[in-house]
């Protein structure tokens, strides 16, 4: 098998390991926000659920959890198992990265200073327009470095989805490098990884810029 | 009838006791400054006041109607709280501008969302009170690029283009540098001039004596003494207020 | 211009690749290099010996009741080393990675039901006599209604990702493996038979006495037996360890000729009668 061969099958596994990525994204971001606000809840209960779920879904490996959601429900219940990877891979991976995204949002949150709060408080600005109007955008230009932290580690994690059989970039990598006895495949999928991250960082980057318009 | 009306105001936080009994009663164009050592419960009144602390026991009104009243002993407030919002603005110690916004947004985007009023009025109104306090040509910039100074004047700005009945002031100049206290000296004075209602907490002797009406000595949760400024700095009653002001005898 | 980055990206990628192909290139070498010397120079005799396994490949190699790995391949080799005076050792390899953790030093061998492929013969292991006839079968459930490869045609299929099953489906069973659904490799053997149980695939690809040992083991299984091509099992060291694989074998034969090897063999009724010592 020559290298563009290589290339071009790991490539197709590339479409999954950004349906990982963006899907894990699109999901975790919003739910880390619930999580976030449950967890700052006045009602005990609600924020000790969501201190559990953080507390449970960080303490624990995200690859026990793929296992656990892809095949616990078999085991438990005896519910098929998936034959669409996808579903079972990115609820794990979307409900792993809520976990981390809440502590963000939540140091994020904590680190405004309550003058901001008061003012808008005076200024009659209800609970829901003082989040969504003062808090929230400068809270995401404090926590965005933290942000692209994760981003940056979901790239290289999505290759554990290999362990439920997921046949994204670094699982085809595998194979081929099995069935050749090489090497190549690997650095192959490190180049990918690396040029991933660099396109992330890029943007990430870009948009950090975009926000440092004022300063803190 | 008075703008606002505090009585019998009672306000702890733990053990201390931080208001006890106090009452104040501000008329329309009346302009009140509250003197006192700190920790004598001064500012405590005025987040009281604009609804940042809950009081004890006691009554608060706007305007003759009933934010607080005092029911077996207990201090019940309105279930909704928002058209007396609308009475009174507060200026704060820290300025706590919207530092992501533009100093045209701070100011306008309150009286638009929250307040509901024309877009096109409010920028008017904004725009001719910022002119007033020489910032005509800082619409543009973010609070970070302005002088201590300049984000205290964009703050009283904010506040005003709520058109408040009442405008209350914390400590406005105890956070600026000393060659800055003047500018925002001179914007309150400006408003007094123009008879806005307003209660000043301040440290500024020479200038409450200059603007105010009324002045108040507080201390130790109480009123200890009050009425016009000749009175109160030249013809000092209470022995606690001669010790006080003669601190500030240079 | 986005079509001038990607194109940017993609040769930059390609010359990347290239290079560091190159260099992986030269590596192996001295990699592999590197324990004939120090095998050579160290001509002290040897007191240890680490058998590299599947630690999930019953009956060949798996973690017994006793929670200590057993299996037919662990207990001739724990013979042998008693044999040639070596103190036994077991080393859990990663399949798919098994004989990079070879070359690394991580064990002396590969002895696991290892399918003998040409392309190690190519890469420079040595590779001991063939000790087992497989081949390679269709685990499906009982009830299912597949009775050939041909049924299949359009389902989905699960093989372990390092195993000869997944190497011949993409080799000389290509064919087949495209008429599949899908082909999903999973990292382990029970992760393959888990996809079955779960209803995610519909058959798994396995060498037959994995097979036997699962069906037996559990009910609602049954084998389809095709001639897919045979296959023999074999043990892998490193490539300049010719001397360690004679000597290895020359313990084998002797156990085979004292009897020990036939009675090991009797505990896995599985197996034996495809064990080519006893044929």
């Amino acid at each position: 098998m020559d290298l563009l061969t290589i290339i071009l099958k790991m490539a197709e596994g590339l479409e999954k390991t950004c349906a990982i990525f963006f899907l894990t994204l699109l999901f975790s971001i919003p739910l880390g926000m619930v999580v976030a606000l449950l967890r700052g809840s006045k009602l005990k209960i609600v924020s000790g659920i969501a201190r559990a779920y953080i507390s449970v879904l960080r303490g624990t490996p995200l690859m026990l959890q793929l296992i656990a959601v892809t095949y616990g429900p078999y085991y438990l219940f005896g519910i098929s198992v998936s034959r669409n990877k996808l579903i079972p891979v990115v609820i794990a991976f979307a409900i792993n990265y809520a976990a981390y995204f809440a502590e963000i949002y939540r140091s994020g949150i904590e680190s405004m200073p309550v003058g901001q709060y008061e003012a808008a408080e005076v200024l009659g600005y209800t609970k829901v327009q003082t989040f969504f109007k003062i808090i929230l955008p400068q809270v995401i230009r404090r926590i965005l470095p933290s942000i692209t932290n994760e981003i940056v580690t979901l790239v290289k994690d999505t290759s554990m989805a290999f362990t439920v059989s997921y046949q994204e970039m670094f699982t085809i990598g595998k194979q081929i490098a099995n069935s050749q006895t090489s090497f190549v495949p690997f650095i192959v999928a490190g180049v990918f990884y690396y040029v991933f991250n660099a396109i992330v960082s890029f943007v990430m980057g870009r948009v950090e810029k975009a926000m440092s318009y004022y300063k803190i | 009838m008075p703008v606002l009306s505090m009585t019998n105001i009672q306000k702890s936080f733990g053990e201390n006791h931080v208001l006890k009994d106090i009452s104040l009663h501000v008329d329309q164009r009346e302009v009140v400054s509250i003197i006192g050592p700190s920790g004598s419960g001064k500012s405590t009144l005025l987040r009281c006041a604009t609804f940042l602390e809950t009081i004890d026991a006691g009554e608060i009104a706007y305007m003759d109607q009933k934010a607080v009243q005092t029911v077996n002993g207990k201090a019940v407030y309105a279930k909704n709280l928002k058209p007396f919002r609308k009475d009174f603005g507060l200026v704060f110690q820290n300025f706590n501008l919207f530092p992501h916004r533009t100093v045209l947004k701070n100011v306008t985007d309150a009286p638009i969302s929250v307040l509901h009023r024309d877009p096109k009025e409010v920028k008017a109104l904004a725009e001719e009170l910022l002119g007033k306090m020489g910032l005509a040509d800082r619409a543009g910039a973010y609070p970070c690029e302005l002088s201590g100074g300049q984000q205290q004047r964009v703050s009283i700005v904010r506040a005003l283009a709520m058109q408040p009945k009442i405008l209350f002031f914390d400590e406005p100049t105890s956070a600026l540098d000393p060659e800055l206290t003047g500018e925002v000296l001179k914007v309150i004075k400006q408003l007094a001039e123009e008879h806005m209602t307003m209660v000043i907490v301040t440290h500024e002797m020479a200038f409450a004596r200059a603007v105010s009406d009324r002045v108040i000595f507080m201390d130790g949760g109480v009123i200890v003494e009050q009425g016009r400024p000749e009175d109160v700095f030249g013809d000092t009653q209470e022995e606690r207020t001669k010790q006080f002001l003669r601190h500030y005898e240079r | 211009m986005k079509r001038v980055l990607a194109l940017v990206l993609a040769l930059l990628m390609a010359a990347l690749t290239f290079g560091l192909a190159g260099c992986g290139a030269k590596t192996e070498e001295t990699t592999t290099a590197a324990p004939d010397a120090t095998q050579e120079a160290t001509d002290a005799p040897r007191t240890i010996f680490t058998m590299g396994i599947d630690p999930e490949y019953p009956p060949f190699s798996y973690l017994g009741d006793d929670g200590d790995y057993t299996g037919f391949d662990v207990e001739v080799c724990k013979a042998v080393c008693e044999k040639l005076g070596w103190e036994f050792k077991v080393f859990g390899v990663n399949w798919d990675e098994k004989l990079v953790q070879l070359d690394a030093g991580e064990c002396d061998c590969v002895w696991s039901g290892m399918t003998i492929l040409d392309s190690m013969k190519e890469a420079g292991y040595v590779i001991s006599n063939p000790y087992f006839d497989n081949e390679q079968v269709l685990l499906v459930k009982e009830d299912s209604p597949y009775q050939s490869a041909a049924d299949l045609k359009g389902k989905d299929v699960a093989v372990q990702l390092g195993t000869s099953g997944e190497s011949l489906l993409n080799d000389d069973l290509k064919e087949l493996a495209d008429s599949f659904g899908q082909v999903v490799t999973a990292d382990s053997f029970l992760k393959c038979f888990t996809e079955l149980a779960g209803n995610a695939v519909d058959a798994v690809f396995v060498d037959k006495p994995v097979a036997d040992s699962y069906v037996a083991k559990n009910e609602g299984y049954r084998i389809i037996d095709e001639d897919f091509g045979a296959e023999q099992y074999g043990i892998a060291f490193r490539s300049g360890d010719a001397t360690l694989c004679e000597q290895v074998e020359g313990a084998v034969e002797a156990l085979v000729a004292d009897g020990t090897y036939a009675a090991i063999a009797a505990k896995y009724p599985d197996i034996e009668g495809n064990l080519l010592y006893l044929k």
